[in-house]
């Protein structure tokens, strides 16, 4: 193989694993405020593609007006879900507040199935297939975009997480009696990042649906989400992002080798085998808070 | 210091100001259990009132009623002459309770610092006008802040470990810390839930000096909860004894701890 394939390889990996990171950093900012995996944020990205939809094609809205408007549906949704789901279990057990977004994930794909049926639609984001060149390396436009949505993300999150607000959701993620303690109402702190990564989900779901169509599959985005999540740390923007890169690379180069060995299907191998391998070795992440690992 | 303790109440008897707390027939069950049941106490301004009883009776139960965790299944709380009862505890701190834990609830992954600086939540009054003119209006809240946070840490002897993560400190520490965080929010009532447990006696010293410093310059009145009865004893101006969550008595400390049925609680009597 020769080195721009390789050169190649890496930057494609680059670009799908800050796609990554654009679905993980919703994980991120609901762990940080809630220490909670949150298990429905497949459910929420890919419900976040069909509200875009929904207000796009079967409405008739320009993508400009339906985009932000999906943002402000999926906000208060995600609000509602903490305001009807998750507040009677504040307090109660991390494994009931688990199962209850894995019950939420379950009940977003059915009703999403039952309202708009399962098959696969396009989003029709106006993006070119053209192919670009950036030298000699051939990289996709959307991969791109998305890329940079995630970056972009990432520095208002970042940014964020200095606020007072920002600091008041550290707060809440750490202890809630003692923000209760303090003054301050962890119920509306655990609606906002609910409501803040129902966003996030929403500009996942369009990069993603467009790359790949919008159905209910696109809700298993989970399990590559949490697996760039758990090696980032859970709690550390920063170690999405890095891990979605560090994944995304190692996804797209190390396949390309293995799969004539093993006749195809080694990404999927290469990912589980990276969320096994940081569970054993490293449980709180690459920049993950080390009491994590106490949970 | 005795002395000085006693003309003080003397000088709040006669004031006859309304007391700082109220709880009036306060019931708590936890599904069947019955947590607590008629307690009626009642702390007056400026005064440390002892709240004591063996493992289980009750003592935290009753805290929680009146921070609002727990709000209570009968009863009334007043704070201040105002009915309290079932306040969301976050609103609960805002009307001046500040609080410490039996167990400790402090912020692992900030600073010393950052800890207390939460202390000053309720009086910090973000907006979107003192951000984008922070240096007119945002600053002068924000250096009052730091003032409050400032004196507290020198008060507490805190200096030395400002900046170290709260995680990695001893326990003794970080019982002041949590103190330090209570203190901060400049509250009207203070609950101690057992700021000594687990501390040796001269770390007890200094946490009852502690407490009768912030009494006696911030005129702030106390709830303490208590197994130490020596520090019960010597601090508290008045107490209330709980056994399975009822009251078996209250009064000047001196009176109680000699009462039979607390004698009983504590040690086990001597009957046949």
């Amino acid at each position: 193989m020769d080195l721009i394939l390789l050169a190649e390889l890496a930057v494609n990996g680059v670009l799908t694993g800050l796609l990554y990171s654009l679905f993980a950093i919703g994980l991120v900012l609901i762990y940080k405020a809630s220490s909670v995996p949150n298990l429905s944020q497949g459910g929420l990205t890919m419900a976040g593609a069909y509200v875009v939809l929904a207000l796009a094609h079967d409405m008739g809205l320009p993508l400009w007006v339906a985009i932000p408007l999906a943002a402000v549906v999926m906000f208060v949704f995600g609000m509602g879900i903490e305001r009807v789901a998750l507040r009677r279990l504040a307090g109660r057990p991390v494994v009931m507040i688990l199962m209850m977004t894995l019950g939420i994930d379950i009940f977003l794909r059915g009703t999403t199935l039952a309202i708009w049926g399962g098959t696969s639609r396009s989003v029709d984001l106006g993006v070119s297939y053209e192919p670009l060149f950036v030298g000699d390396i051939l990289v996709s436009r959307i991969h791109l975009l998305g890329a940079a949505v995630a970056i972009l993300l990432f520095v208002v999150f970042v940014l964020f997480f200095r606020t007072r607000l920002g600091i008041r959701l550290r707060a809440i993620a750490d202890d809630y009696m003692a923000s209760w303690s303090v003054g301050i109402s962890v119920e509306r702190g655990v609606g906002l990042s609910w409501g803040l990564a129902s966003i996030v989900a929403v500009s996942a779901g369009i990069i993603w649906g467009e790359i790949q169509g919008v159905d209910q599959s696109l809700s298993l985005l989970l399990l590559k989400g949490l697996t760039v999540a758990v090696l980032g740390g859970l709690d550390s923007i920063f170690g999405a992002v890095l891990a979605g890169i560090i994944l995304g690379i190692i996804e797209n180069v190390g396949s390309a080798y293995l799969d004539p060995f093993v006749g195809g299907g080694s990404r999927d191998l290469i990912m589980a085998a990276v969320l096994i391998l940081t569970v054993m070795l490293r449980p709180h992440g690459l920049f993950g808070r080390t009491d994590i690992e106490r949970v | 210091m005795k002395e000085m303790d006693n003309n003080y109440n003397r000088r709040q008897a006669d004031a006859k100001v309304p007391p700082v707390l109220e709880c009036c027939g306060i019931e708590r069950r936890f599904g069947g259990i019955v947590a607590v049941t008629g307690v009626d106490l009642s702390i007056r301004r400026g005064e440390i009132f002892g709240l004591v009883g063996p493992n289980g009776s009750g003592k935290t139960t009753v805290t929680n009623a009146i921070t609002g965790f727990y709000p209570p299944n009968k009863g009334s709380i007043y704070l201040d002459g105002k009915d309290i009862t079932g306040t969301a505890p976050h609103k609960v701190a805002t009307l001046g309770v500040a609080r410490t834990f039996q167990n400790l609830a402090l912020f692992n992954g900030m600073s010393v610092l950052e800890n207390i600086l939460l202390g000053r939540h309720i009086h910090m009054k973000p907006g979107v006008f003192p951000t984008a003119l922070y240096w007119w209006l945002a600053r002068p809240e924000e250096m009052r802040n730091r003032e409050v946070v400032e004196e507290v840490i020198e008060f507490l002897q805190l200096e030395s470990i400002r900046n170290e993560l709260v995680d990695g400190i001893p326990i003794g520490l970080k019982k002041r810390v949590e103190l330090a965080r209570a203190l901060v929010a400049e509250p009207h009532l203070l609950i101690l839930d057992e700021p000594m447990a687990g501390m040796n006696q001269e770390e007890k010293g200094y946490m009852a000096r502690f407490i009768l410093d912030a009494r006696a310059e911030r005129g702030i009145s106390v709830l303490l909860i208590e197994h130490h009865m020596d520090v019960i004893t010597g601090i508290c101006d008045r107490m209330l004894a709980l056994n399975y969550g009822e009251m078996i008595a209250s009064g000047l400390p001196k009176e109680v701890v000699k009462d039979p049925r607390v004698v009983d609680a504590y040690i086990g009597g001597a009957h046949g």
